[in-house]
This record gives C-alpha cells, structure tokens and sequence, in this order.
C-alpha cells in the first residue's frame, strides 16, 4: 500500500475499522475457526467459462484461480516460494531452470501431479494461450523424473522473469489426462475444472454463482479452514452493495461498491476497505497518441497532450481520490524497477501551448490548432468521464476534440484492430516484472493488429526495441534495473502512451472475514487460508 | 340447441383467428429475424473479434479459420440464408461463448425469466384492475385521488430505483427479503424460497404496469358506466354491486386486456433491467452480456423466442378478448 492510501485510511477515508479489524490484528489475536461458508463477489460480471486458457479477463481469473495452481507464488514482501514447485533453479547460463515438484499434490480427482502436468500445461497451454507473448524464447522441458521439470529457453533468461512467470497470471498446472488430446480452449472441463486447489468445483448456476467445496486431500494439511467458498455475480454495484450490508455476501474484490458507498459502509463498523492485495496487478488509465497520425509523430506534441491534462482532477473528481497521477509506465509501488527520475508531462497548459507552437501548430484564426478523435473506452464508465475531462484540457490549449465513447466490442476494433482513432483513453494492468507486459506497448513486436492491449500507438525505435532485447536477457538484476530506468526514461520523453493515472483498487469485506488481502494479486490468489470469524 | 350451436360457431370463429393469427405470424417473425441480423451485423465490432481478442490470437491463419469454422467468410445475405434455414430446423445456433447451443443457453435462463414476466403481469393486472375499479366506484372521493397519486407515482419511478429502494427497504433495513437471487445459495430452491425471491422483482418491475392499467382501467370503468345496457341493469333493480362486477367490469376489461397484450414485449425489455438489479438469473442477464460481446447466435435466438412469446400472447389476448365480447364473433 502507497503512502497515499496510507495517508487516506489514516484520516478515516475508508474508516477506522480497518485498523481496528482490519488485516493483521484479529488473525493474529484469534485462533481460525474451521468451517463455515465464506460467500464472495468481484466488482465485474459473470465469466465466459469457469477457465479460460488465454485469462480471458479478470472474471475467469477471479474464478480459476481457486481451482488451479501455480508452481510459484509472489508473496507480499515481494520474495518469491513454492507453490506446487518446491523450488527451482537457474543454470549457469541461466538458459534452463530446473523445477523441483512438491511431492503428493493430488488433483481433484485423486490423480497425483506429476512432471508430466506441468510439461504439458508449459507446452500446451502457457505456451500458446496464458503467456504466449512471455514464452518467445521457450525451447521446451525435460522431464527427468516424475518430480523434476527442466524448462529450456534459447536464450538466457533473468530469474525475475523466470520467478514471475510462474507465479503469476494464469500460468496454472492443469491435469493432462483431462486437457490432452482436446482443444483446450473448448474443453468441457472448463466449465467444471479439476485442479489441484484448495477449492473443489461443485457447481455453476449460470447468472447466479459458483460453488465450490473443500478439497479435503488439499497439500498444504489443515487449509482450508472454510468448508465452502461461494462466488456470487451481482451486476449491479448498489446491489453489491445492499448484498454486503444485508450479510449476503461477506466479501468483495475489486472495487465491488461505487466509491461513495465505500465511506458509507465503512462508517457502520461492520466493514473494512483496503488497497491491500493488488500490487501485483495495477491498473492504470492510459493515454495513447496514435502514431500513424503526421501530427503525432512529433515528440513535442505527444507531450503537450499529457501536459494539457490535469490527472490530479481526474483523480479527485472521477475516482473520488482512490487514484494517482501516473508518471511512468512501470507503477510507482514497483519496488525492482520504478523510478522517479524520468521526464516529466506533469500539467501545464502553458507549456503545452508552447510546445504545440514551437512544434508548428499555432492557434488559426478559429482559435484551433488543429481537431482530434479522442475515444474513451467505453468498458470502464468512468472512461467516458476521463474523456470529458482530457477533452476540456485539450480545448484550452486549442486543440479541437470529437470524443467519442463505445462499448466493449467496438474500442477493442477501433483502438486495436482498425487504429481508428488520434487520442485513445484505455486500460492496462501491469505486474512487476516489465517484459513483456509493459515493454510490449512501445516495442515493434508489441504492434499485433487485432490483439488487444498491446502496442497500438504504433511507436517504435530502434533503440527501444534493443535496449527491451537486452533487458530481456539481462541476468544480473542491478544492470536490468538500470536498463528498465533507461528504457523509462526514453518512453516517457516520447510519451507515444502513458499512464494518466494509477488506480488503487478497493476490496470490501466485513469484520468477520479474516486472512484476506495477504497476496500481491489477491483477485488471483487461491484463498486458501481465508476464514470467517464467529 | 340454440347454445350448441352458439358454441361451435364460436370455438369455429376462434379456430378462424388462431388461424389467421398464425399464418399472420410467419411474414412477422421473418421481419424480425431479418430486421434483428442486419441490425446487429451492423453494429461495430463481431464476436470473432472479441473471442480472438480475448483468446490473444494474432496468427491470420488461425483467425482465417475461425472465420470459415463460424461461416463468417459468406456474404452476408448468405449468411441470413442459412440462418433462416437453419431456423426452420429449429437450429438456432452455436454459442462460442457459452461453449454450447444456442437452445441450451437459453433454456437455461428462459424459466426465470418467464417467471418473472408471467409474475409481474399477474400483479400488475391484478392491481391495477382492482385499483381502477376502486377508483371509479369511489369517484371524485379521497380513495380516488389516492389511487391516482399512487399509480401516478409507480408510474414516473425508473423500476430500477424502485428496484433499489426496496432492496435497500425490505433487504438491508428490515431484513425480511434476500436481496437478489431466485434462490438462497447452498440450501434454498422451494417453493417459498424462490416465491421470496421472486417478490421484490415483481412488485418492481409489475407497479409501473400496474399503475398504468389502473388509470385505464378507471377511465374504461366510467365510460361503459354511462352506457345505455349499463342503465337498463340498473333500471332492472340490480344491485350496485351486481352491476359493476357483471356488466361494467367486464366490459371495462376490453381496453386493459388490448394494452397487456401490446407491453408483452416491453414487459420482456423491462426484464433486463430489473434481472440486473436484482441479479435473476434470466435471458435479459444473457441478452446484456451477449449484446456485449457481440454474440449474434444469442442476440438472434433471444430475439427470435422473445418475438414468438409475444405473438403468442397477442394470439391469447384475441381470444380473451373474443371471449370478453362475443360481438367479434359477429366481425
């Protein structure tokens, strides 16, 4: 947690009750009490399919992750551990890492996982589907025994990416004897996955919620504490809301309750609000310039727009203060690789104005510059006010604005299939490690026509595209950082697409809910040891 | 003999008119397959995209394939072709999103959704006849004003606040009623379960019907009040009561009857939004998150059901109304 958000539950913006039954106090003071129905929500709607092998969004996500799991796991501290690896270790040439499985983890169906599992899910499925963009340098895996899994890459690979690799996203082990031999995109099972969870899948009444029940022959011995996890859809936040406050739901992550009602609730006592649990997965608002236009193929337009920009209201008045400005691609809470000491496109309509004169664009005679398309994407609402917001500041220094705000299906074709747009307002949620999620929106293999959320701004260089190629096969971790404090540097001087503001991301819960928040990317984190207090 | 023949002349009339209705039905539902295909094939952005969106599939072979496997590489009017033909086998598609037929996704979500909307009729008719017949037997009294501000009331409330005021009322403060759902998770699926459910939907998305068949159904009552059989009724010493329950309400219903049969389709509509509310798991939930994705098969197949629900209902309240005024026999 930032020292904003600090700041902000210090002084009662999310209550007192986080403090007082909040995280850490009432787990350490009580002993878990065993059993019980613990039921739980997400601020989205209901998912496509139980398990979606490419992610498919967070809603998938939110409810694979407790069915599956991850060879890795990034703790809060930010060190790596073992989940279903013991360990694993890098070659001398940091070009294979050895994974040593953890012995007598059983699927949900009684079969033992084995080297195989994890070979298969590495070729079949992260490969092509869940890290496809990561893996570009994977060579295969050695299975020397039934616990022991080699993963070979072509060239050397960094631990960090390697550690963050298995620990995150959907980079799951799934059961071959279910998934080999099919599509795995198709497969029913997806629709009623077996993993090796915490969580056994029970049902799924479509439009209502997920049951799931406790994997009795679970690893980890005693967890988990609840016998039931029920994952409830509510599409309306106010209906969240009223759930929460009626006791029908005991938890909710990702923004669940319109800010206002976070107050709200918290003030009754009966509920805490935390930032805690996504700093692994940060949302940011980004702001796109589309490079194909002549305009914006100058740098010092490209700033002007960020500078034309007040993010600090947009903060304040679009997202009730549970937001920061951005300065740079990679967030401010990333402890390997943030920095601050990068050009600044911090608001000032007067040196916009200035580099939009000196760039050749001075007002006309209509007192505009010239005009542009600005689309928000319309999947967030509050995009839409982003919009109005960035249109008025772009007004003031001359500059002419269409803003339009589509829904889902159509900004996904105009941002990044038919580069139909000047400005775009989109979204990004970005992990630790920068390569290739953050690098891949400023490199020339990051342009993929009619892939979402990559490079579509169309930016590149030579020198971006090399310095990404070294960072990408840089092992010593002080020199990698100091590459990704380069490659800042560069891309927030270009600005072709940077973030307007960080998003601080809320999860509700009430008092009785104890050990949550506990994972850098708690929406994905299994819940293992979450219970429910008298 | 007389009433014999009265009789199979009318189930006659009426076999007429099921007839007629139905064969009228077929350039009908043709209209709104084609009007529904071109509509939403005209929107930007196709579920192909969006599936290899979210698959991140980049490679044009694969996505070239997609195309053929989904029959996406047809012209367009071949592709409502074979979506016709494809109906008149009662084929209504492949849902990629659901990963199973359309028929089946639907099926799944269809009975809450025909719970909710034969539930909210009910009501909406019930009250609403009896508010009106109680507003006009009581005429320029306070008990008309107040059925009047009442209904004036449901009728300017959006269903969804009213939807969220009584969540916040009866679910949260007073904790009589669940929130949302059709059934309590993990133990619930009664009868009394899911009738508890069921209330606040109802109520909901019913008052603002209620309200207007109310006002109706006042206006009709005092209209066929001063008609000349009315008089004669009571010329022949019948009761009040006995009057305005055999000769004028009946009567009345006529226009009340003709405008259930026209809001079906609203009613349905009306449905999305209340589901939201109060998260039934219904086709307006399915319809929302298909028109977001672009999922043409379930937009269509909604589209199709929701149409042919309609055209039935239309076709019942004909015969309701044949049975409310035998004059039509004579029409």
């Amino acid at each position: 947690m930032s020292n904003v958000t600090r700041r902000q539950f210090g002084t009662g913006v999310v209550g007192a009750g986080m403090v007082a039954a909040g995280l850490a106090g009432p787990a350490i003071a009580q002993e878990p009490k065993r059993g019980g129905t613990l039921v739980a929500t997400w601020g989205g709607g209901e998912p496509q399919s139980c398990y979606v092998p490419s992610g498919g969004g967070s809603s998938p996500t939110f409810s694979s992750s407790k069915l599956f799991e991850r060879l890795g796991n990034r703790r809060m501290d930010g060190a790596f551990e073992g989940e279903l690896a013991e360990s694993w270790k890098a070659a001398a040439d940091f070009k294979s890492y050895t994974v040593t499985l953890r012995k007598g983890v059983k699927f949900h169906d009684g079969k033992e996982m084995t080297s195989e599992d994890v070979a298969y899910s590495i070729d079949q499925i992260w490969k092509k589907y869940a890290a496809a963009a990561a893996l570009g340098e994977y060579a295969g895996t050695e299975t020397p025994d039934a616990s022991t899994v080699i993963v070979k890459f072509n060239k050397a690979t960094p631990e960090f990416f390697f550690s963050s690799l298995v620990s995150g996203g959907v980079n799951y082990i799934l059961p071959k004897h279910i998934y080999a031999g099919s599509d795995p995109v198709t497969n029913p099972a997806n629709n009623a996955p077996i993993g090796t969870g915490p969580w056994k899948f029970k049902e799924w009444v479509r439009g209502s919620h997920f049951e799931y029940v406790k994997h009795d022959a679970y690893w980890r011995t005693g967890f988990p504490y609840l016998d039931k996890l029920i994952i409830r859809y509510l599409r309306d936040p106010a209906s969240r809301a009223a759930a929460l406050e009626a006791g029908e739901i005991h938890i909710g992550v990702f923004n669940p309750v319109a800010p206002p009602d976070i107050k709200r609730l918290t003030g009754t006592g009966k509920f805490v609000a935390t930032s805690k649990g996504y700093e692994e997965s940060v949302w940011s608002t980004s702001f796109e310039c589309n490079t194909r236009n002549p305009i914006f193929q100058k740098r010092e337009v490209r700033q002007a727009m960020f500078m034309a920009v007040d993010r600090a209201l947009i903060a304040r008045t679009v997202y009730y203060g549970y937001a920061r400005p951005g300065t740079s691609p990679i967030f401010s809470l990333n402890k390997e690789f943030y920095t601050a000491d990068i050009f600044r496109t911090d608001f000032d309509p007067k040196k916009a104005a200035a580099l939009l004169d000196a760039a050749g664009y001075p007002k006309k005679g209509d007192g505009k510059r010239f005009t542009v398309n600005l689309l928000a994407a319309g999947w967030f609402t509050e995009n839409g006010k982003i919009g109005s917001i960035v249109k008025q500041g772009l007004e003031d220094v001359g500059i002419g604005v269409n803003l339009t705000v589509p829904d889902r299906p159509t900004s996904i074709k105009r941002i990044y299939t038919d580069y139909d747009f000047d400005l775009a307002i989109s979204n990004q949620s970005n992990p630790s490690e920068p390569v290739p999620a953050t690098t891949q929106y400023y490199t020339s293999d990051g342009i993929k026509k009619g892939v979402p959320f990559r490079n579509a701004s169309g930016f590149h260089t030579d020198e971006v595209d090399a310095l990404v190629d070294k960072i990408r096969i840089e092992t010593d971790p002080a020199k990698r950082r100091a590459m990704v404090v380069e490659f800042q540097k560069i891309v927030t001087r270009e600005a072709p697409n940077l973030p307007l503001l960080e998003l601080e991301s809320i999860t509700m819960a009430s008092t009785k809910v104890q050990n949550h928040s506990n994972d850098p990317d708690y929406l994905a984190a299994s819940w293992y040891d979450i219970w429910l207090a008298s | 003999m007389a009433g014999e023949l009265s009789g199979s002349s009318r189930r006659h009339v009426a076999l007429r008119l099921l007839r007629r209705r139905l064969v009228q039905a077929l350039p009908l539902m043709l209209g709104v397959v084609v009007i529904n295909f071109v509509l939403i094939h005209l929107a930007p952005g196709s579920f192909l995209e969006l599936m290899t969106a979210e698959n991140q599939v980049s490679d044009p072979a694969t996505v070239e394939l997609l195309r053929k496997t989904y029959g996406l590489t047809d012209p367009l009017w071949l592709q409502l072709l074979k979506y016709i033909w494809a109906l008149l086998h009662l084929d209504f598609g492949f849902s990629y999103r659901q990963n199973m037929p359309v028929i089946d996704a639907i099926a799944i979500n269809l009975p809450a959704t025909l719970l909710l909307m034969i539930s909210s009729i009910a009501l909406a008719f019930a009250v609403g006849v009896a508010a009106g017949v109680v507003a006009s037997a009581k005429v320029r009294t306070l008990w008309d004003s107040l059925v009047s501000v009442v209904a004036m009331f449901f009728f300017a409330a959006p269903s969804f606040w009213l939807g969220i005021m009584m969540i916040v009322l009866f679910a949260v403060k007073l904790g009589w009623l669940p929130v949302g759902g059709m059934e309590t998770i993990g133990g619930g699926g009664g009868i009394v379960d899911i009738l508890r459910h069921l209330l606040l939907p109802t109520l909901a998305l019913g008052l603002f019907y209620a309200a207007i068949y109310a006002r109706v159904m006042r206006s009709s009552m005092l209209e066929v009040s001063q008609l000349d059989f009315v008089r004669t009724a009571r010329a022949k010493g019948l009761s009040r009561r006995q009057v305005t329950l055999h000769h004028v309400l009946r009567n009345a219903l006529l226009p009340v009857v003709t405008i259930l049969g026209v809001q079906m389709g609203t009613v349905l509509g009306g449905s999305v939004v209340i589901e939201s509310v109060f998260s039934w798991p219904g086709v307006g939930s399915l319809l929302f998150d298909s028109v977001s994705s672009r999922n043409y098969p379930v937009v269509l197949g909604i589209m199709v059901l929701g149409a042919l629900v309609v055209i039935a209902a239309n076709i019942a309240v004909d015969l309701v109304y044949m049975w409310l005024d035998p004059r039509i026999e004579i029409r």
